[in-house]
């Protein structure tokens, strides 16, 4: 099935099933090996499980990178408090359409990962936080989640084992800060989704105040794989410390945007000229933004030798984060697009944080004023020193993330900034 | 095995230079303020929940990856922590920055000014000059009803308002509404703060200007005001206050912490009900009544007079449960001199209590006077209804020694006491009931005397005059006193500690051992009621 | 209206995510209504009845929450929680699916319905985006403008709808049609630019789209 480019130099562990409608249904997901790996982690022990995924090295997709199976490690290895799984499927990070798909297209693969996952942290209840503009999505999953409950995959006796586990769908409302960990626990006990100060951590205390694990639908969705087919078999990609293979979104101008599974480590340039068959118009490339707007931006020549994993993008100056790839050329105007950005957190901040709260807003209307051309050189200097001011004094990172493509671009694209504040001139009209 | 003394384990950490031990479970704040440091900080609130959402109280903790904020982080063993150093004050000092942005210039014409927490820590570690170019944003006044003024503009969104009115009144009438830097506090729509009970705490728990009392609204600025420790006269609680008082009235009345009693709260009809302090029409000079009617005659003279007078019959003695345990001490004391008689108070009661929920050892209760326990463990008894009128009808006949003490006598009538031998009146006001009083001597209100009440569950509060007592008024124990040295020949007490002291009701206890937050009296010390001497 | 095939789409249509070239399915394929679109109202299994589309395009501010299948509905969604407060967020769902749009009243309604204060209600309401605080039009538009839309055309596209409604952003039409607003990415990024109508997503829309579109939304309703 083709959905709707693919590139065969793809690794499709995750994304075997987008574009085919059958399997969505039960019987069409079976059929493609699904639930496989639930039977074989009901065969082991919890601890078996996350021992598997630890020695995996399989990190969370969400952005935050951190290695899934000492997360799960983290819950009591008891049943002493009821514990709870949630899934992060609010996904809402700008460039990132990943978990969508793999919501629409294979809904069995994601409860498959919930189950095993709930599992393994010894939970009752899984919850699938969906982000509320997902109807098509969340209706899908939801007809999954019936089918697997009337086959005995989900409820008192999962799969004949003796095991009881609880899935709900639930469903926010509009909130990107939801998809931050704590705010996402706190939206899903029905509160603002502020998110909550650490510590104590979510494994400690979380969801109705119990211990939580939350995890993003990609990381889940490797999980039965790497059940199935052992740790080192997902070890043959990827690197040391950056193993598997990952979803890369790509967008912006480029020929053919669109998710692609490919081995962590997979070179930039390769993405976005072979595989995305290069950029629109034969355009010159201006600049990447490679793990969605919270990363800072790259410029053409500081992606040539970029690897697409944790270590090697961080050795470019950015961050991996969830691997959406939005690219842009030379009509970009830069300014325009990183106060698009600064608006959109000015927008989704909680509110709870003062630097947050008031900087978010202020750096847009500074960068507002300066794509209106009327700026001043000074204001590039009290952007930066203001988004300094919002780096690392905060309850989340939504601060930090307005500071990196505000930073980045000042220190990378100067020019363009100081062409609207000397001349009034915008460079670029993308 | 031996009797073994717990202590709660301790902690040892080095607080800018210096090394404190504090017990486990301390945050950083408060280790802090052990060795002298007040590190800036607005939603910690000692009686809320700790969110640890304004990033104010940031400090440095060595091998920390970044800044932490002192109000939830818990001392460790060994912990180093600079509060004053460098990137702490550069990173507070952006903080406060954020804060002033779309702060409104309000201050001459805010009535935080002069005790608000934005204007400190500006001044102690902000920038000296604002940088910001872009208009500020305006939410304007609200009327949150009750005795609450909102001004959106200047809030801070430190929630600790919403936090009192969730965890502590547990009625949750104030919400945050909207979501980033539109976020803002509010009610839900016209409902307000209409029908609870101590909405007025979230004024004295907003460190800027945001909350105000419509009470105080433009009334004085609180560097001119006096701040004097008390006792609330409105009720047997007694939640600890401060009077702020100038110009020698009491400008308002705002709760001190006391953790036994009132934690740092006060319910809002004791707060608001104090312009009786302030009544001006008072007494202000011994009366006596000649054959020419009353004339104003000097300390000495009256109480010489008075004291040959007193063995004119036996004594019917009423009382007010607003004077001090000194004052009734003395009442009493004089009353057995003069061979015992009936001693009465009246008092005001409520129908129930209003019990705060979140900290239910404080509660509106339904005596709604300070003393009445002092009252009832000297032996004296209430008469009259729960309107503190009525209950006097042998009082006002009688004909031997009527003495009244600190009641009005608002309900009764001109014939009040005509047939007495000696009817002396003794107050802070006249009253159309004291026409036929022979005696008529000004006394203080407990804000113009030091002293101590003894709220609903017998615990003995130290409370200090905050005002000057108008002409001649005195306490009522020192003018008794002298009355009883008159007659018996012995010393007389000439500070109220004496007279405390002199009571076996109490114990014989010091002021020294009430300290500033009270002590509770054992029960068994009540005095027997006093045998009435006849009729 | 759907394409006909690979290499053969004489009509751009705006509504699905595929028609960028090589994709062999028709509309009807993925989204087709027996398998999205239409639910029982009194939801199916509790697991995801908290899960299913609010109908815009019929709106009866008037309707009682809750009752009949509605009524069974809530019960199902209190059951998937230890405690009625985390049955806020679908609960609030509900209401708006009934009435088009959250009021005060509603929220009074729902915090009884959970014992939950109303000012609680209210400034949880407030926080999230989709519930609306003031009527829409039978079509709610939000048109992605975030970075990556926005470097395909996203203005264009919300200019266009706006002139074509002759609104400002958040304002209803003067016939209650159409309501346009921005909204935040919403992740069809790859399929730019993305625009959500009422429940429906619809990727690859271009400016020249819109009059088409939206005469075919007043005629089908979808």
């Amino acid at each position: 099935m083709a959905y709707p480019y693919v590139s065969d130099r793809e690794v499709r562990v995750i994304s075997t099933q987008f574009g085919d409608p059958e399997a969505r249904t039960l019987a069409g997901a079976k059929q493609r090996g699904r639930y496989q790996g639930l039977k074989t982690a009901l065969g082991m022990s919890p601890d078996a499980v996350v021992d598997i995924v630890k020695a995996s090295g399989l990190r969370g997709r969400g952005g935050a990178g951190f290695p899934t199976g000492l997360k799960w490690s983290f819950m009591p290895k008891d049943y002493n408090k009821p514990h709870y799984l949630c899934c992060n499927a609010d996904e809402s990070e700008p460039g990132t359409f990943k978990d969508r798909e793999i919501i629409r297209w294979d809904p069995h693969q994601l409860v498959e990962g919930c189950l095993i996952g709930a599992y393994a942290i010894r939970a009752r209840h899984a919850y699938i936080y969906c982000r509320g503009e997902f109807f098509e999505a969340t209706q899908v999953l939801a007809r999954a989640v019936e089918e697997a409950y009337a086959d005995g995959l989900i409820g008192d006796d999962v799969m004949g084992s003796g095991q009881k586990i609880d899935l709900t769908v639930h469903v926010g409302s509009g909130a990107y800060i939801c998809g931050e960990e704590t705010g996402l626990m706190n939206s899903l006990e029905g509160r603002r989704g502020e998110p909550r100060v650490k510590p104590p951590f979510p494994a400690a205390v979380g969801v109705f105040g119990m211990p939580t694990t939350v995890i993003n639908v990609e990381t889940l969705c490797a999980v039965p794989h790497i059940v199935v087919n052992g740790h080192e078999w997902y070890r043959q990609w990827g690197s040391e410390k950056s193993p598997g293979t990952k979803l890369f979104c790509v967008s912006g101008h480029v020929r053919k945007p669109g998710n692609y599974e490919l081995p962590l480590g997979f070179p930039l340039m390769d993405l976005i000229e072979d595989i995305c068959g290069g950029i629109t118009d034969g355009n010159a490339l201006k600049a990447v933004i490679p793990g969605g707007s919270s990363v800072p931006l790259l410029t053409a020549e500081g992606c040539r030798s970029c690897a697409l994993d944790y270590e090697g993008v961080s050795s470019c100056g950015s961050m991996l984060g969830c691997a959406s790839v939005i690219v842009m050329d030379e009509t970009t105007d830069i300014v325009k697009q990183v106060r698009r950005m600064a608006a959109f957190y000015a927008h989704e901040s909680c509110g709870q944080c003062t630097p947050c709260r008031e900087g978010s807003i202020w750096v847009t209307r500074i960068l507002k004023r300066i794509e209106d051309g009327r700026g001043t050189e000074d204001d590039l200097d009290t952007l930066m020193e203001l988004t300094a001011q919002m780096v690392g004094t905060t309850i989340c990172v939504l601060s930090d993330s307005v500071a990196a493509p505000v930073q980045s671009s000042i220190l990378k694209f100067r020019d363009e900034y100081l062409a609207l504040i000397r001349h009034g001139e915008r460079v670029g009209t993308a | 095995m031996a009797d073994q003394t717990e202590f709660p384990e301790t902690v040892t950490l080095t607080i800018d230079g210096q090394q404190v031990t504090v017990p486990k479970g301390t945050s950083i704040l408060h280790a802090a303020e052990r060795v002298g440091t007040r590190v800036p900080h607005y939603c910690y609130h000692a009686g809320l929940s700790a969110p640890a959402m304004c990033r104010l109280c940031l400090v440095e903790v060595e091998k920390a990856p970044k800044l932490l904020p002192s109000c939830v982080t818990q001392v460790a063993e060994g912990q180093v922590v600079h509060t004053q150093s460098d990137e702490p004050l550069t990173m507070r000092r952006g903080v406060l920055e954020f804060y002033l942005q779309n702060h409104p210039l309000d201050c001459p014409i805010c009535d935080q000014s002069g005790e608000c927490k934005l204007q400190d820590y500006a001044h102690e570690e902000g920038r000296s000059h604002g940088r910001g170019r872009e208009p500020k944003r305006v939410f304007g006044r609200d009327d949150f009803g009750g005795d609450v003024l909102f001004y959106g503009d200047r809030c801070v969104m430190c929630t600790r308002c919403v936090r009192f009115m969730n965890e502590v009144e547990q009625d949750p009438r104030l919400t945050v509404v909207e979501r980033g830097d539109r976020s803002i506090i509010d009610t839900f729509f016209e409902e307000g703060l209409e029908g609870t009970n101590f909405h007025g705490n979230v004024v004295d728990i907003c460190p800027v200007g945001a909350l105000l009392s419509k009470d105080f609204l433009f009334k004085q600025r609180a560097w001119d005001l006096g701040h004097t420790d008390s006792v609330c006269p409105n009720c047997s609680q007694g939640c600890n206050i401060e009077l702020h008082t100038r110009d020698n009235l009491v400008q308002r009345l705002r709760p001190r912490p006391n953790l036994d009693v009132n934690g740092h709260w006060m319910c809002d009809d004791g707060r608001l009900d104090y312009e009786w302090i302030n009544r001006g029409d008072r007494l202000e000079v011994p009366l006596v009544r000649g054959e020419k009617g009353l004339h104003a005659t000097g300390w000495e003279e009256a109480l010489a007079g008075l004291a040959k007078e007193l063995g004119a019959g036996p004594v019917r003695a009423l009382v007010s449960p607003y004077l001090a345990n000194e004052d009734l001490g003395a009442v009493r004391a004089l009353v057995d001199q003069l061979g015992g008689g009936d001693l009465v108070y009246r008092s005001r009661r409520a129908p129930e209590e209003v019990v705060l929920k979140g900290f239910p050892k404080l509660a509106r209760r339904r005596d709604l006077a300070p003393n009445v326990n002092g009252a009832d463990l000297l032996g004296m008894s209430r008469v009259g209804d729960d309107n503190g009128a009525g209950g006097l009808e042998a009082l006002a006949s009688h004909g031997g020694v009527v003495l009244v003490v600190g009641d009005d006598l608002e309900d009764q009538s001109p014939t009040f006491g005509e047939a007495a031998a000696l009817y002396v009146f003794l107050g802070a006001h006249s009253s159309a009931a004291a026409s036929h009083a022979h005696f008529l001597l000004p006394l203080t209100t407990f804000a113009e005397q030091e002293g101590t009440f003894t709220n609903h569950e017998n615990r003995v509060q130290r409370f200090w005059p905050g005002l000057a007592a108008p002409g001649a008024a005195r306490p009522a124990w020192l003018v008794l006193g002298a009355l009883l040295a008159e007659r018996t020949g012995q010393t007389q007490p000439t500070r109220p500690e004496e007279a405390f002291a002199a009571m076996s009701a109490f114990g014989a206890g010091t002021y020294e051992a009430l300290g500033t937050q009270g002590v509770l009296v054992v029960p068994s010390t009540r005095q027997e009621p006093a045998r009435a001497a006849g009729d | 209206m759907s394409s006909k095939g690979p290499g053969d789409i004489p009509f751009h249509n705006p509504g699905w995510a595929g028609n960028t070239g090589e994709f062999d399915l028709t509309e009807d394929q993925v989204r087709g209504d027996d398998f999205v679109g239409s639910r029982p109202l009194a939801g199916a299994h509790p697991a995801g009845a908290a899960s299913y589309p609010y109908m815009l395009v019929e709106k009866h501010p008037e309707s009682p929450l809750f009752e009949g299948p509605y009524r069974e509905r809530f019960d199902k969604i209190l059951t998937r929680y230890p405690d009625a407060r985390a049955a806020l967020l679908p609960v609030l769902n509900l209401a708006q699916e009934v009435r088009g749009h959250v009021s005060p009243e509603a929220m009074d309604r729902v915090g009884e319905l959970l014992d939950l204060a109303p000012a609680y209600v209210r400034g949880v309401a407030t926080f999230y985006t989709m519930y609306n605080k003031r009527p829409v039009g039978r079509f709610l538009i939000q048109v992605c403008t975030n970075i990556s839309c926005n470097l395909c055309g996203a203005d264009e596209v919300m200019d266009a709808f706006l002139r074509y409604s002759s609104t400002d952003p958040g304002e209803t039409s003067e016939d209650g049609e159409f309501t346009v607003m921005e909204a935040e990415c919403l992740a069809g990024c790859g399929f730019p630019t993305c625009v959500q109508i009422n429940s429906r997503y619809y990727e690859n829309v271009k400016a020249g789209d819109i009059p088409s579109l939206c005469e075919r939304l007043r005629a089908n309703g979808k």
